[in-house]
């Protein structure tokens, strides 16, 4: 793919062009590039070990890229402190460890800590933060219980609402549904597209090829490393791309909102 | 919420009765009226006046100060590490501060003034290596990295101590209250060498305890939140390493303390939010120490018991009894 200057007059909220990112000297990521628009969900898909999840981490300033330019409105991830890197993007993990004795409540709470000063108090703007995070997320119903007591969908939306609570236009989920069975996929999966709906940017690596189709506006194939296609689904999962990526005879079929991926799960008949 | 705040009403005023306990109680009973009268200065010169002042006030001060020092070392320890086993133990600390006393009774035994120098110093030089280890090379600061390399020199300088004591078995005796843990009425000397390393921990401490609740919800979630987690775990591991090692310099080795006390705060007050945690185990901490060198200076006198030994064989049927309930 073709590395493009960054646009930097009218800065899209995310922009990464020939990303490489090397961890303990191994080429994990070696040539991504992407750009997300306002206001549309992306679904970054690709094989086991493609490097999907970390091209993420680089994207939100976790892992440090080895070359390429990564920017958040126009202004480069290194360049940026913590903080404000926390007002641009919210990430949330694969799997966050559940500690005990911490509330839904309490946890959203430490999602918004991030828009505080060093030790300043929160106002009433924060809490107020808080507690439309936990509406958006649907978690209300539960704020008071604890963690460990929740099903695997519930703490998804509560980590959801941790991001949500920083408030920033830019909200980046790790497979945020892989562990989670089909009614709380269908949950989650409407949660992301309802907030992409409310002006939310979302930006997801999803296993689940069909799910992908369903919700993102934009699709992102990444194999071996690299950024090879993007686009509207239909336009990207074509069976071709699907037996050159996944090395499988499938293809994508779409009715009334219901996506499907019919497998030849045993080979060419 | 309401929870917490009983919670923390309830350990200030075990606090303040085991404060009352220590200058009231001993060989000399002084009346809980008394000592309000002798502590806030209506000024009565006599021989109660002395023992108070001179004797049982520092004690119940230095009491007061390792024990809330040691608990909050072990809640940020736990918290940093995110290991319910974690003490000061894990970073080195108390295996160093025993060398260094130790040392100082062994090879300069007519100094034995040194002897809280000597385990400062150990203490944070154990720590230090520690740190030099874990938070350097491939995963540096990573939980697995900083506990291995702190059992390690544990180990090392735990075989130090048994090293010396070994070869130069008449020092025994002189080493055993200090690796046992007690507090001295040696007046306000301690306390006069250690108070930098003691404000130092707590100024950290108090910056560490959102960052701290941050990392609770792991790595990733810290970093994405701006924090840094290695930089986290650092700075609690040198709070820690600060607290304990001055703590060691003026009571000798007292880990139970630091241990138990977050547990029970987590416990009782059912969170594990540090804004929580950490108050309440430097409270709790204060209480039980003082609490329980009160009793162990008065249940035999006026023979003196070790205040460590006889806390841990009282507060581990206590500490198992609330783990059963708990879990």
């Amino acid at each position: 793919m073709e590395a493009a200057a960054p646009t930097l007059a009218f800065p899209l909220p995310l922009e990464a062009y020939d990303v490489r990112v090397k961890i303990g000297g191994t080429a994990i990521v070696h040539g991504a590039t992407l750009q997300v628009h306002p206001g549309e969900l992306v679904a970054v898909v690709g094989p086991n070990g493609a490097g999907k999840s970390t091209l993420v981490r680089a994207i939100c300033g976790l892992q440090r890229a080895s070359a390429g330019v990564i920017a958040w409105s126009g202004r480069e991830v290194r360049s940026l402190r913590g903080r404000e890197l926390a007002r641009l993007r919210a990430f949330v993990p694969q799997r966050m460890p559940v500690p005990a004795g911490v509330t839904v409540r309490e946890a959203v709470t430490i999602g918004r800590s991030s828009q505080l000063r060093v030790l300043g108090r929160m106002t009433r703007a924060d809490r107020d933060a808080i507690e439309r995070a936990m509406a958006r997320a649907e978690v209300g119903r539960f704020a008071e219980r604890a963690l460990v007591t929740l099903s695997g969908g519930e703490l998804q939306r509560v980590q959801i609402a941790i991001g949500l609570a920083q408030e920033a236009p830019v909200l980046i989920a790790d497979e945020p549904t892989s562990q989670l069975d089909l009614g709380a996929t269908v949950e989650v999966a409407g949660l992301l597209r309802n907030l992409t709906a409310e002006g939310l940017t979302v930006l997801l690596v999803v296993h689940d090829l069909a799910l992908a189709a369903a919700i993102a506006d934009t699709v992102v194939v990444v194999s071996k490393g690299r950024t090879v296609a993007a686009g509207p689904p239909r336009q990207v999962l074509t069976p071709e791309r699907l037996a050159d990526v996944w090395r499988a005879d499938a293809w994508l079929s779409e009715h009334d909102g219901r996506t499907a991926l019919h497998v030849a799960w045993l080979g060419q008949r | 919420m309401t929870r917490r705040l009983i919670v923390l009403a309830s350990l200030v005023a075990l606090l303040l009765a085991a404060a009352i306990a220590e200058l009231a109680l001993g060989a000399v009973k002084v009346p809980p009226g008394e000592v309000l009268d002798i502590l806030f200065g209506s000024g009565k010169t006599g021989p109660n006046h002395q023992i108070v002042e001179s004797l049982r006030l520092p004690r119940t001060v230095e009491a007061l100060v390792v024990g809330a020092a040691l608990g909050v070392a072990g809640a940020i320890l736990q918290g940093a590490l995110a290991n319910p086993l974690a003490s000061p133990d894990v970073i080195g600390v108390t295996g160093g501060a025993g060398f260094g006393a130790i040392l100082i009774i062994v090879l300069f035994p007519e100094k034995i003034a040194l002897l809280p120098i000597g385990a400062l110093v150990f203490g944070l030089l154990a720590a230090a290596l520690v740190f030099v280890f874990a938070w350097t090379g491939r995963n540096r600061g990573s939980i697995a990295k900083v506990v291995l390399a702190g059992i390690a020199m544990l180990s090392l300088f735990t075989a130090g101590t048994t090293g010396l004591l070994a070869a130069f078995p008449e020092k025994a005796p002189s080493a055993i209250f200090f690796l046992a843990g007690g507090l001295t009425s040696s007046g306000w000397e301690s306390l006069d060498t250690t108070w930098p390393y003691f404000l130092a921990g707590a100024v950290l401490v108090v910056f560490l305890i959102r960052p701290l609740d941050r990392l609770a919800l792991g790595d990733d979630v810290a970093a994405s939140l701006g924090s840094r987690p290695q930089l986290i775990r650092f700075g609690a591991a040198v709070a820690a390493a600060l607290l304990a090692a001055a703590s060691a310099a003026i009571a000798g080795l007292l880990a139970f303390l630091g241990l138990v006390v977050p547990h029970v705060v987590r416990m009782a007050g059912r969170t594990s939010s540090q804004t929580f945690v950490v108050p309440a185990s430097a409270l709790g901490g204060a209480a039980l120490l003082a609490g329980g060198d009160t009793l162990a200076r008065t249940v035999r006198a006026p023979i003196e018991l070790p205040v460590g030994p006889f806390m841990v064989i009282l507060g581990v049927p206590v500490f198992l009894w609330l783990l059963r309930r708990a879990l």
